[in-house]
């Protein structure tokens, strides 16, 4: 009985873990309202109280264009939108209001590109967690989605 | 028949070994070797001459840029990481910050230990930084506060790379691909 309580204890952890990584798969990353689908969102996190950025992308299902206009979350006193931009070997960044997504359309929030910029942390974070953030959207719309946190280095 | 051959063998190792052949930018003849008086991330006052025996990537950025900065370090990161340890260990990255007022010793220690041991955050104060930026031609400018006194700070996106004497070899573009900057800096450690 003693001999097997390691193995019991493995395949319990295995099993846990199996778990765990199903509902990491199933809730992580991804959100659907009727007609917006976000998908790999990533919260790329940085030591201290050093801004993270957020990546993911964003699909209008609908007929209709529709506008993101910011974000918010618990976890962070702020969130904006950034676009960074290259010229003439300077790099660039600045806060944008809004972006169109036109129906169907389907953009990206990436690395050196369009980005959600987390300001000062409210809470306690690591890498491996979860963080809840709400888009905001011009026709009043509030999609809620999960993002993973990241270390930029997996960008 | 053989003489030809190895004549041919023998250009296309001179021109292998040739500081022309870096696949991102030679910089070998227009940027000054390296040489600052900046202070390190345990808040010392240190040299440009501090840095020599060590093949040296030099990066200009601040820790409140959440995007372009940290992808730029980590994919230095990734590529350091690809190496085997003995090439890594001759290798430092230094993060110089044109955001001393934010950037303190401090605060850049724990930022640069996110990316590896290779990386070191310097900062000093406006006119130490600028005799650096001026030296390598690197252009910074602040955005206005907004209302929470956040700022932003656009900056050269530009990787210079030094031999272990210090002098200038070749530089690294936003639009390199990752294999060159990783075949350059494999060479560069080479190259003894």
């Amino acid at each position: 009985m003693a001999n097997n309580l390691p193995g019991v204890l493995i395949g319990r952890a295995c099993q846990g873990m199996a778990l765990s990584a199903l509902t990491l798969l199933l809730m992580a990353g991804v959100a659907q309202a009727q007609s917006l689908e976000v998908t790999n969102a990533r919260l790329s996190l940085l030591p201290g109280d050093t801004p993270g950025a957020g990546y993911f992308e964003l699909q209008n299902l609908s007929d209709e264009a529709v506008a993101l206009v910011g974000a918010e979350s618990p976890a962070f006193e702020n969130v904006e939108m950034h676009v960074s931009s290259e010229h003439n070997g300077m790099a660039h960044m600045h806060a944008i209001e809004s972006i169109e997504i036109a129906p169907g359309e389907r953009i990206e929030f990436a690395p050196k590109g369009h980005h959600l910029m987390f300001i000062r942390r409210a809470t306690p974070l690591s890498e491996g967690d979860e963080a809840d953030v709400v888009l905001k959207f011009s026709d009043e719309q509030r999609l809620p989605v999960t993002f993973e946190v990241v270390s930029p280095a997996s960008m | 028949m053989y003489k030809l051959l190895l004549a041919g063998l023998v250009t296309l190792l001179l021109v292998g070994c040739s500081d022309q052949s870096w696949r991102t930018t030679d910089i070998g003849d227009i940027m000054p070797k390296l040489d600052f008086s900046l202070t390190d991330e345990e808040g010392e006052a240190v040299q440009g001459e501090d840095y020599r025996g060590k093949v040296t990537l030099v990066y200009f950025g601040y820790t409140f840029c959440p995007d372009v900065c940290p992808i730029t370090l980590a994919r230095l990161g990734d590529a350091i990481r690809k190496l085997d340890e003995e090439t890594r260990d001759e290798i430092q990255v230094l993060f110089i910050s044109v955001d001393p007022s934010r950037d303190t010793p401090e605060v850049l220690k724990r930022y640069t230990h996110a990316f590896g041991p290779e990386f070191v955050g310097l900062t000093g104060d406006k006119a130490e930084i600028d005799a650096v930026t001026n030296r390598y031609r690197v252009a910074y400018e602040y955005s206005e506060a907004n209302e929470n006194g956040d700022y932003l700070v656009n900056h050269s996106s530009a990787v210079f790379a030094f031999d272990r004497e210090g002098q200038a070899q070749f530089l690294v573009r936003d639009s390199h691909p990752v294999s060159d900057v990783e075949a350059d800096i494999k060479r560069l450690v080479a190259k003894g």
